[in-house]
């Protein structure tokens, strides 16, 4: 009878690793077992079947028990060790191949599960990958439409930031940008480094943040123009004199 | 001890788990206050007038523990109260890649002691556009976003949407 790589001689009370060319006379213990589990192949014998036996011989205590299956499972091999499988509280199963065996384990272990644990677990996942999912930040920070950099005639530069919540429609946007990067551009020298500035959604308010240094601080000035006449021009050169747009 | 009672122990030790990790997640990320002040120029640019009516803006944003209270204050240029609003409600979420939080304005107070035809046109636009959207659905919905900022110097340059306006702020607490 072939068991993983050996084959096991009943009569004998041998067991052969054919590839080692290794043989082992079985004690009365591992013979008992590995006679009882061939026997009952695939089932599950109970440790009391396995430690009374025939009768013929006093009963195997537990501790002899497991060291006999420590024992086969040692001379089998960590490759076919798993053939002999043990049943929690109940007894031993010796399955005919691995893959049998894995797949009568997972039957086994599946089968002690209460059918609703396996739905509750399921949901579980479902609920956490959602959750993950849902938490996901697939944002991008805001680009501006168009940035430009305004040189000034004390080499200084000044960057100028347009933004709007479209791509289409801005034509009086860049024209308003073009007016306040001209009116920047005049300037001889400015406490601005960074301008920013959008059209509301309604193209009501002319929004203009300015940011710069003055005397090592950080300052910052904004401008909101609210125009009703026909056309809105909003800005103009004069005006952006007049309100110290060099800072 | 049965095994359907192992099983909901362990499960019931691992919901507790999960939404103790929950709690301390939210709590870490809403646990600190954003206080943003923001101060502006307004020109309101007429045909019938020779000058500009010209006002003083400062908007405070407050955020904190989900909640938010974005006050507009406007001012004469003798510093004489030109009107307020006051709007109040809870940020929705907040998207951490371009720092932008969702706030979602359950009510408004606009001050009434000053006649309507006297406010800052820039007064007038956010009562006429927060009541729309009021009148809509019930509430007024803005994001803000902070697209430059430097902690050490204070400032944040942060954009309100839908309305498309930048405006730069003063920093006064923080987790930016």
């Amino acid at each position: 009878m072939q068991v993983g790589s050996c084959w096991f001689d009943r009569e004998r009370g041998l067991l052969v690793e054919q590839a080692r060319n290794e043989s082992w006379h079985l004690p009365r213990a591992e013979l008992q077992v590995l006679s009882l589990l061939v026997e009952h192949q695939g089932k599950l014998v109970s440790k009391h079947e396995l430690k009374t036996g025939d009768g013929e011989h006093p009963p195997l205590t537990d501790t002899s028990l497991a060291r006999a299956v420590f024992m086969i499972r040692s001379f089998l091999g960590p490759q076919y060790e798993g053939l002999i499988e043990t049943v929690k509280g109940q007894g031993y199963l010796l399955h005919s191949t691995q893959g049998q065996r894995l797949k009568s384990f997972h039957y086994h272990r599946l089968q002690s599960l209460p059918w609703w644990s396996a739905l509750l677990v399921f949901g579980f996942m479902l609920a956490i990958s959602g959750f993950y999912l849902s938490r996901i930040d697939h944002s991008v920070p805001t680009e501006p439409l168009l940035s430009t950099e305004l040189p000034l005639a004390s080499g200084q530069h000044i960057r100028l930031h347009l933004y709007a919540n479209s791509k289409t429609n801005n034509t009086l946007l860049f024209e308003l940008g073009d007016r306040l990067g001209q009116g920047l551009s005049r300037c001889g020298q400015s406490d601005w480094s960074e301008v920013y500035s959008s059209l509301s959604h309604d193209k009501q308010v002319l929004n203009i943040t300015l940011r710069g240094h003055k005397l090592g601080q950080s300052v910052i000035r904004n401008l909101k123009i609210s125009d009703f006449r026909r056309p809105k021009t909003f800005i103009d050169e004069n005006w952006l004199q007049e309100i110290g747009i060099c800072g | 001890m049965a095994k359907w009672l192992k099983w909901t122990i362990n499960l019931t030790i691992l919901t507790a788990l999960i939404v103790a990790c929950g709690v301390i997640y939210l709590q870490s990320v809403s646990n600190k206050a954003v206080i943003l002040n923001c101060s502006s120029e307004l020109f309101d640019r007429h045909v019938q007038r020779v000058d500009d009516g010209k006002y003083y803006l400062l908007v405070d944003v407050l955020i904190s523990a989900g909640n938010a209270q974005i006050n507009y204050r406007y001012f004469n240029l003798d510093g004489s109260s030109a009107g307020a609003i006051l709007m109040q409600g809870e940020v929705k979420s907040m998207e951490l890649n371009r720092m932008t939080y969702n706030v979602s304005v359950k009510t408004k107070t606009e001050s009434e002691d000053i006649d309507k035809k006297s406010w800052p046109e820039h007064m007038k636009y956010l009562s006429y556009i927060s009541s729309l959207h009021f009148s809509e659905s019930g509430r007024h919905n803005l994001s803000i976003e902070v697209l430059d900022s430097d902690t050490n110097q204070d400032y944040a340059v942060v954009l309100f949407q839908p309305s498309n306006t930048v405006c730069g702020c003063r920093i006064v607490n923080s987790r930016i």
